[in-house]
């Protein structure tokens, strides 16, 4: 887990359109990030 | 940002039948949810969890568990 205050480890990874998403890119942004089990289940 | 272990094709289908305006990244090899704290069962999909990250790139939220319909929605407000 994480804690508030640690860095934000950096990624980069590919959008559902193919298009690259790197951390970096939202400098001097707030992100929000949430993970989930499975494409279009519920929970 | 939405993130899971599904290819794009899965995502793709997935955003556009919801119509959302955020990316979902296709973490593939894990490697971000490795990162993030949400890939504690390789077997299985990615844990739900929540990361809010402020603008100096620190985390400011960690959350194991958030509710994915509501949980988005709520912290966007507090931004």
């Amino acid at each position: 887990m994480l804690n508030p205050g640690d860095k934000a480890p950096d990624f980069t990874g590919r959008d559902h359109n193919g298009n690259p998403v790197k951390l970096a890119d939202f400098k001097g942004k707030a992100v929000v990030l949430w993970f989930y089990p499975k494409a279009d289940t519920p929970g | 940002m939405g993130v899971s272990f599904d290819t794009p094709a899965e995502n793709k289908k997935f955003a556009e039948k919801f119509h959302f305006t955020f990316p979902l990244i296709c973490d593939t090899d894990r490697k971000i949810g490795t990162a993030y704290g949400a890939n504690a069962d390789p077997g299985k999909g990615a844990q739900r969890v929540g990361v809010v990250i402020d603008k100096d790139g620190k985390i400011k939220e960690w959350h194991a568990r958030v509710d994915a319909r509501a949980w988005p929605a709520e912290v966007l407000k507090t931004l």
